[in-house]
């Protein structure tokens, strides 16, 4: 017996992307029983599949199969095109009215309708379409995109914590629900003050602004990579401390509206100041003096990163290639179980028996 | 008519600035009644941060605090008085949920941490989400978005790579992602107290949210120690891939070539020649500039709607890089339904996003703007606790209720 709460749920993956992998990753870590239907053999690159399918059962099943499947199942996340699980005879409509329990998650780059929901779309397309792209990146420079494959990620994040909703929901009421999940929408939907205050200012679109939204909210070159600093106006008189050049005790600094005048010369006085310390440093004086300051970690710094080794965040996988580290459980509190790689297809026999036995 | 997921559930809702109030708007959106609880001197920033000089109450009127803290209600309480602690642990009785996102050491401080929390319901589910966490060495960091994304890793991955600069997200991105993962915390943490009748402690770290959107980085760097890569807008897998000058002020359109077909499609849209348009994915990643320049001759005399339409018509992964004015304009959203004019009665309506979990079925609609400082001050205190308007005035006397900011201009 195990009190993993998510133990006897079972989850259907279908269409093999990031999206769809990552929203059931966190519920295959939580125990429910994942069954990925393997999508086309480029959908995720063999770093992906690493850190996305641990603990989950791998299978092959043609359409009749995989009708059996949905029919049992309890939560279905697939980020296929609009209209393809209908022409494999998988409409949701119709699984959904034969099986009412049933919480359905489709996660596209655009919804499942709309005059763009047939468009063709890669992360970089979608990350365009929803917004923060046009933020991203240095105002004399092209929009840029950030990390990885953030509009898949995104939605997939989106697609979990909708889908654990809709099913405490099912528990409760005894129906499911259909959530169409856009990669557009997921974004367009947190644009930070920029979205509202273009829509209500009419001042025109926010431009990108770098890496220095203000001289106190921003990234700079240290000593030995890059660090940052994000100041609210009450934190601003301590940062000023901290640096302690007297200068930035002056009106045009210490004003909030004279300083945004300023901003130009500020940061030329914060570059050198960040420039003469460490990483380290720089994080110990932040904390010390209460000011939010970050450093830019790379995934490596990360994996030798005391805290997270004290809470215990990685998991870990054997592959071909030796032992890979990852992210693991996503919060702390409830049971989490790492769980192992499965081949592509290892499963196919035991989850078709089990499944479409135990309920004929 | 179906009913929303989270009706029925009742959260008492401590958390302020963005990640917090994300996590809680999704939840409101879903059905929960959200119970947004404000100090009259210790209130949430983000009211004012924006100052609207016009505005009578700014507190009351802000568009950045109004698109994140929508169908929620506002209560007022100092939780450092020590009646306003009681009257708040009363209302714990009545929650299924509080939420925080304080440092790691304020609950504490205020003595409502979890034991306390559970003395006064003992299935209470709270959950933290603390920058990094209630535990570990760096618990106490003061963490903003900005900052958990480069102490995540993601920072350093973005960057144009010819001057090895890493790049922030243009907005505070780890806010809103921590907020999403809470929302699933909270969600399955009910599930988990259905099934066994407890409560538990969420000791949600947004550092580590925000870097399980990167896992395939870990993933390299624990096999190979490969270090970041900075690829531009370029990949390695789609080639060309990028983010092309359209005609007009800064506008700009990504394509993503993925494979030989759709290079041949978009060779002939932008009347590429034979020689080009033959090319495989090793010469077009080894002729990307030459590519770009090629692409970039046609765009830069296009208007980007079309020409992302004329590319999509042709096959070719193409999107607009919708600027903050044009996603509200942007045709797709529009035949979506997915911006919505609130009313609201100190501000002119303005278009806000609709929730991003469409419930097909059940079909989650704004109901509500944001509530005014301590709106349901009341309602909450003497329709759902009992209390009586003389302990009402009593309250406001001490200063641990308020309808208006003690402090107003504090930011």
């Amino acid at each position: 017996m195990t009190d993993n709460i998510l133990e006897g749920v079972r989850v259907l993956e279908i269409g093999g992307g990031v999206p769809a992998a990552y929203a059931t990753r966190w519920m295959a870590g939580f125990g429910a029983e994942v069954v990925r239907i393997e999508g086309p053999g480029d959908a995720l690159t063999a770093d992906e599949a690493t850190c996305l399918l641990p603990g989950k059962l791998r299978i092959n099943a043609d359409d009749s199969q995989l009708r059996e499947l949905a029919m049992r199942a309890d939560i279905l996340v697939e980020d296929t095109k609009p209209g393809t699980l209908a022409a494999h005879g998988l409409d949701i409509a119709s699984l959904r009215a034969a099986n009412p329990a049933l919480v359905a998650v489709s996660i596209t780059p655009f919804g499942q309708d709309g005059p763009a929901a047939a468009y063709e779309a890669t992360n970089a397309v979608a990350f365009a379409m929803g917004g923060i792209m046009s933020l991203t990146g240095h105002p004399s420079r092209a929009p840029l995109i950030n990390a990885g494959s953030q509009a898949y990620y995104l939605s997939g994040l989106n697609g979990f914590s909708a889908a654990v909703t809709a099913y405490y929901g099912a528990l409760q009421q005894g129906e499911g629900d259909h959530i169409d999940i856009s990669m557009q929408e997921c974004q367009a939907g947190m644009l930070e003050l920029y979205g509202p205050m273009a829509e209500y200012t009419g001042e025109g679109p926010h431009k990108r602004s770098g890496n220095h939204v203000r001289a106190v909210w921003g990234i700079y070159p240290c000593a030995d990579g890059y660090a940052g600093v994000c100041c609210l106006e009450r934190q601003v008189k301590a940062f000023f401390n901290l640096v302690g050049d007297p200068v930035l005790q002056e009106e045009r600094f210490q004003d909030r509206a004279q300083r945004a005048e300023h901003d130009d010369e500020l940061q030329a006085i914060l570059y050198p100041w960040f420039l003469s310390h460490t990483k380290g440093e720089l994080l110990e004086l932040g904390a010390q003096h209460r000011v939010p300051i970050g450093a830019v970690l790379t995934p490596s710094d990360l994996l030798q990163n005391e805290s997270l080794h004290e809470r215990h965040f990685f998991d870990s996988a054997e592959t071909a290639a030796g032992t890979a580290e990852f992210p693991g459980r996503p919060f702390l509190g409830l049971p989490w179980r790492p769980g192992p790689l499965d081949e592509a297809g290892a499963s196919t026999g035991d989850v078709l028996s089990r499944w479409v036995e135990v309920s004929a | 008519m179906k009913k929303l997921p989270l009706e029925g559930v009742r959260i008492a809702d401590l958390t302020m600035m963005w990640a917090g109030p994300y996590a809680t708007r999704l939840l409101a959106e879903m059905g929960a009644e959200v119970i947004k609880i404000e100090s009259p001197n210790a209130w949430d920033n983000i009211r004012t941060l924006v100052p609207q000089p016009e505005a009578t109450e700014p507190w009351n009127s802000s568009f950045y605090f109004n698109d994140y803290n929508r169908d929620k209600k506002s209560l007022t309480l100092d939780l450092a008085q020590e009646r306003g602690r009681d009257v708040f642990l009363d209302l714990v009785k009545h929650c299924d949920i509080v939420i925080e996102n304080y440092r790691a050491d304020v609950l504490q401080k205020l003595n409502i941490d979890y034991p306390v929390l559970r003395e006064a319901k003992d299935n209470i589910i709270l959950v933290s989400m603390a920058g990094f966490g209630k535990t570990g060495k760096e618990r106490t960091q003061v963490g903003f978005g900005p900052i958990i994304e480069q102490m995540a890793g993601l920072a350093s991955l973005a960057g144009y790579g010819d001057d090895g600069e890493p790049y922030k997200t243009g907005i505070s991105y780890g806010d809103p992602v921590g907020g999403v993962a809470a929302a699933g915390a909270v969600s399955l943490a009910l599930i988990n107290r259905r099934r066994t009748g407890e409560g538990c402690h969420i000791d949600l770290a947004q550092r580590e949210t925000m870097a399980a959107m990167i896992g395939e980085a870990f993933v390299a760097a624990s096999l190979r120690g490969e270090a970041p890569t900075h690829y531009g807008n370029r990949h390695p897998r789609f080639a060309p891939q990028g983010a092309y000058r359209c005609a007009g002020d800064d506008q700009w359109i990504v394509v993503s070539v993925r494979n030989d077909h759709e290079w041949r499609q978009l060779a002939s849209v932008i009347g590429a020649n034979e020689e080009l348009a033959s090319l495989g994915f090793d010469e077009r990643q080894a002729r990307h500039d030459e590519l770009d320049a090629t692409i970039e001759a046609w765009t830069i005399e296009q208007d980007a709607q079309p020409a992302m339409e004329r590319l999509q018509d042709a096959g070719v992964p193409a999107g607009r890089v919708l600027d903050t004015v044009a996603i509200h304009d942007d045709p797709h959203l529009t035949a979506r339904g997915y911006w919505v004019r609130l009313p609201h009665p100190k501000m002119t309506p303005w278009r806000q996003p609709a929730s991003s979990w469409r419930m097909v079925e059940a079909n989650p609609h704004l109901r509500r703007h944001a509530p005014l400082f301590g709106e349901h001050n009341e309602e909450i205190l003497c329709g759902l606790l009992g209390l009586r308007s003389d302990d009402l005035r009593q309250l406001e006397s001490q200063g641990i209720i308020a309808d208006a900011p003690i402090n107003p201009t504090v930011g």
